[in-house]
């Protein structure tokens, strides 16, 4: 008995201690937050489509800035980085990150030129490539960045141990580079160092995209002795890089921050310090609270923060769409897990195309938060075709278009002057489930909880009041739902998009589309497509190869193997109206350096 | 008593041991792969082959289980596959003391409130104010969690301005109104029906009865024999609860922005982090195992009708 009353005195105790430390807190915090303007506010989610992968960009707050030096301060929202070893980076919330720390040969700025980065110049000479290096080249703990120091680089990015998921995607120009990651040889024999400040590097074909690859993390430099000296998680001790910004301190869960790099080889930073809260919150409330100084704006706040009477209009950035296009991608093989699959029929799947109508979603159901997709480029990103035409919204033609198709036996019987649509609509009411014995559509989309987007809703009941056809949704879990996407086993499939992670047409249509790449999802296969994108690698003309690019977009667009859906990326974001130079762009580049405080 | 804990003790391997086995044969042959996920939508099977390889996915089930199973028994948890090379005991450690702090200074609040209320209205029975707490303390309770949390938060952190809107700094920080509030106050109901309808037992029996018509005052009577007799059950829902208090709260965590292990783990799973996920199993089942054992042992500590281990077990 006593036992017990001695307990409850601890948690009472406990509970006290804790009330009372509210009380005292509070009116010190008051003061502090006096000046914000009371709204509520809902968190937004942003989606990094660049993996599929949906993070919810919201992150918690660092109570207050210790000491800002000089410069100031920029705080953000971030997401948790799987990794910040530049070579094993695949991703763009590690991107993010190792693009600021870390650097290479070649860069891209915020206009997505490629500019010198560490290498201040180069030469080609057909399939050779020599960079030489600036000479005041320093990593963070102050030695000297040498050619040899690139070789070994590039060389440890593509070592089967350091088991990089992408390293094949990014260094597979390189002679002798497959060889290496297969561990077939003992370095890369494209990878020579002439002197300390001159690297040739020999690709096996005059590709136009062997620079832009370069500019991804794969091919950064790192410094030997700190990695062999620190092990598989070399950077969580001592992360360190060539770039503008040191990696002071990194909290899973909780926090990264970056200190301005003085000893940078360009011009260094004017901010002192970059915050990244990582633990989740209401990004909106936090932006409002002073909290961070830029957010998305989510579907939620959005009319209130378009409103010019609103003080928040005042801080609202408008960015061109993201270089990501999201789409519903049909699969084109005859049959499908032992059945018959309709949308192997090209004509059926322009009808599906013609049948939606982008424009009427992206206003009314999406607050235009995204521009709607007719071709695969987006805009703005190299080799974009501004005449591309697409499949266009319209409802007759897309009728016409499955009357023709192999699909429903039922329209053979359609009599003169009767609508396939009121037919349909007999045979649905007869069979609301399956369309009448027709072939089942199922659309699988990622996620858990049974939501699926309001534009993938509406787009079904388009095709369902359209052309009649009933399409299932089918859900899977993540992790699922890749496994069974890498094995070409969906139907349809959705929710997914799709963003490029080098500037350059192959990124896209070479490597969704050909037939014989691994991420081809679609089954998709047109000898014609595969031949002229197999051209366009080695065309050596930069005007001839985006002709070849736009000819490859249309016949795709032709053969209806997707239904591009949106341009997506963060249409609006709210930035403070001290933090000058923030560039939102449509990839991650490296940009943070150009932020000024004031 | 001892020898009855001794033997609980003793089966709590072989509870780890199930759990264990049941949660890595999912991730061996359930759907999702690690490496997949890892991939993303730069998939290639020759990739993907040679990363299994090196992280040792491609071995056979049993090697597997047994390294990390003789590896945690060494404190040893693996390396995450998820943040690539981290050790996962590193990471989880903090969540959870942070997940178990929240948890405990709510469960507080919860008992400071409940115990005392739930004592209050059981001697109001029939008049208006027992059922107007109880009808309140239910509502509250019936209110979505994610609901509550931003309810609170935009009261605290935009209208009053009382607090940051989200973030953890410990027990002592501000930011710990709002999530204790929802998981604290908002969670009274269950624990004050049981202290009321516990104390409402012990005052309809015979015993009390006759300590009144002994002619002891209601106070001397509450104190001795209603209080303690009530609080048997209570007690022992309690040290039950005790199991929950590492398990963190998946919704109230990622509003707040709290690093605690319950958005963690969640994560975990969508990502098909093996090592996490089975070493917060493996600490799950542990604890669940200690905890009911305490809530056995408090049981028989408080009521002296329970025996454990001898034969002359009454009842």
């Amino acid at each position: 008995m006593h036992k017990l009353s001695r307990i409850l005195i601890v948690y009472v105790l406990l509970a006290v201690v804790a009330c009372g430390q509210v009380t005292e807190d509070s009116e010190v915090v008051l003061s502090d937050d006096a000046s914000q303007s009371g709204e509520v506010a809902s968190g937004s989610v942003m989606l990094n489509e660049d993996k599929g992968d949906i993070v919810s960009s919201s992150e918690a707050s660092i109570a207050s800035l210790v000491d800002s030096p000089s410069g100031g301060a920029f705080r953000r929202l971030w997401a948790d980085p799987p990794t910040l070893d530049p070579h094993l980076t695949s991703d763009t919330t590690s991107a993010g990150i190792v693009v600021e720390v870390f650097s290479g040969l070649v860069a891209l700025d915020t206009d997505l030129n490629l500019v010198p980065d560490i290498a201040e110049g180069w030469s080609i000479d057909g399939n050779t490539y020599t960079f030489n290096l600036r000479d005041n080249v320093k990593f963070h703990n102050g030695r000297q960045v040498k050619a040899e120091d690139f070789k070994w680089s590039i060389e440890r990015a593509a070592d089967p141990v350091t088991a990089s998921p992408v390293a094949d995607t990014y260094l597979n120009d390189i002679v002798g580079a497959m060889e290496y990651i297969r561990g077939e040889a003992d370095s890369i024999s494209g990878i020579k160092v002439i002197d300390d400040l001159t690297l040739q590097i020999t690709v096996d074909a005059p590709k136009a995209y062997f620079l832009a690859k370069m500019t991804y993390p794969t091919a950064y430099v790192v410094d030997r002795n700190v990695v062999e000296a620190g092990g598989r998680n070399w950077w969580v001790g001592d992360p360190i890089g060539t770039g503008p910004f040191k990696l002071d301190e990194y909290r899973i869960g909780e926090r990264i921050i970056l200190l301005r790099n003085d000893d940078y080889y360009r011009e260094p930073p004017t901010v002192a310090r970059i915050d990244m809260n990582l633990a989740g919150g209401q990004a909106m409330a936090m932006y409002e609270n002073d909290e961070i100084d830029i957010t998305g704006v989510s579907l939620f706040d959005l009319e209130r923060v378009l409103d010019p009477e609103e003080p928040l209009n005042q801080e609202l950035v408008v960015a061109p769409p993201g270089f990501t296009v999201s789409y519903i991608g049909f699969n084109t093989k005859k049959e499908i897990n032992g059945l018959e699959n309709p949308l192997s029929d090209r004509k059926f799947r322009q009808a599906l195309n013609h049948a939606v109508d982008k424009e009427l979603i992206a206003k009314e159901v999406l607050s235009d938060l995204v521009q709607p997709a007719y071709g695969i480029l987006p805009p703005r990103f190299p080799g974009y075709n501004p005449d591309v035409s697409g499949l266009r919204f319209d409802p007759e033609l897309a009728v016409k278009l499955v009357g023709e198709s192999g699909y429903p036996d039922y329209l053979k019987d359609i009599q003169p002057g009767t609508t396939y649509y009121d037919l349909a609509q007999e045979l649905l009411a007869s069979n609301p489930n399956t369309g009448s014995g027709t072939p089942r559509i199922v659309i699988t989309v990622p996620g858990t909880g049974g939501t699926v987007g309001l534009d993938l809703d509406v787009i079904i009941e388009m095709w369902r009041q359209t052309l009649g056809i009933v399409v299932e949704i089918d859900q899977a879990e993540w992790a699922t739902y890749l496994e069974d996407l890498d094995r070409k086993k969906f139907q349809a499939f959705a929710g997914l998009g799709w963003s490029a992670d080098y500037p350059d047409p192959q990124d896209f249509l070479d490597i969704l589309f050909h037939s014989e790449s691994s991420i081809n999802h679609n089954g998709y296969s047109n000898p014609e497509v595969d031949s002229i994108l197999e051209a366009a690698r080695i065309e050596q003309d930069p005007v001839a190869r985006v002709q070849m690019y736009h000819v490859a977009e249309n016949m795709i667009l032709e053969d209806a193997a997707w239904v591009p859906l949106w341009f997506t990326g963060d249409r609006y974001a709210l930035v403070k109206s001290y933090v000058k130079g923030y560039k939102l762009t449509p990839m991650i580049v490296p940009k943070l350096s150009q932020i000024r405080i004031e | 008593m001892f020898k009855y804990a001794i033997r609980r003790l003793l089966w709590l391997p072989v509870l780890m041991t199930v759990a264990s086995l049941f949660v890595f044969t999912l991730g061996t042959y359930g759907p999702g792969d690690p490496v997949i996920v890892m991939m993303g939508a730069r998939y290639n099977p020759e990739t993907a082959d040679r990363m299994r390889k090196e992280l040792g996915l491609d071995r056979p089930f049993h090697v597997q289980y047994s390294e990390y199973m003789w590896n945690f028994v060494r404190g040893d948890f693996g390396e995450s596959l998820r943040f690539r090379g981290q050790p996962v005991r590193d990471i989880i450690l903090p969540k959870m003391w942070v997940s178990a702090q929240l948890a405990l200074v709510a469960t507080a609040i919860v008992v400071v409130l409940a115990l005392p209320l739930g004592f209050y209205i059981a001697h109001r029975q029939g008049r208006w104010d027992d059922p107007t707490i109880v009808a309140i303390a239910v509502i509250l309770g019936a209110i979505p969690i994610m609901v509550t949390v931003p309810s609170l938060l935009w009261f605290f952190c935009r209208y009053v301005k009382w607090i940051p809107c989200s973030g953890w700094g410990g027990i002592f920080d501000l930011r710990i109104v709002v999530p204790v509030i929802s998981m604290g106050v908002f969670q009274i109901a269950g624990l004050l029906r049981l202290m009321r309808a516990s104390t409402l037992d012990v005052m309809g029996q015979d015993f009390v009865r006759t300590a009144r018509a002994k002619g002891l005052s209601i106070f001397q009577v509450d104190r001795i024999h209603v209080l303690r007799n009530a609080l048997i059950p209570v007690v022992t829902v309690m040290a039950f609860s005790l199991a929950g208090l590492i398990g963190g709260s998946f919704i109230t965590e990622t509003i707040m922005g709290i690093p605690g292990i319950g958005r963690f783990v969640v994560e975990s799973v969508f990502n098909r982090d093996y090592p996490v996920i089975m070493a917060v199993t493996l600490i799950g089942a542990a604890a669940f195992g200690l905890s009911t054992l305490l809530a056995d042992i408090a049981y028989a500590m408080i009521d002296p009708r329970i025996r454990y281990d001898s034969e002359s077990n009454l009842n």
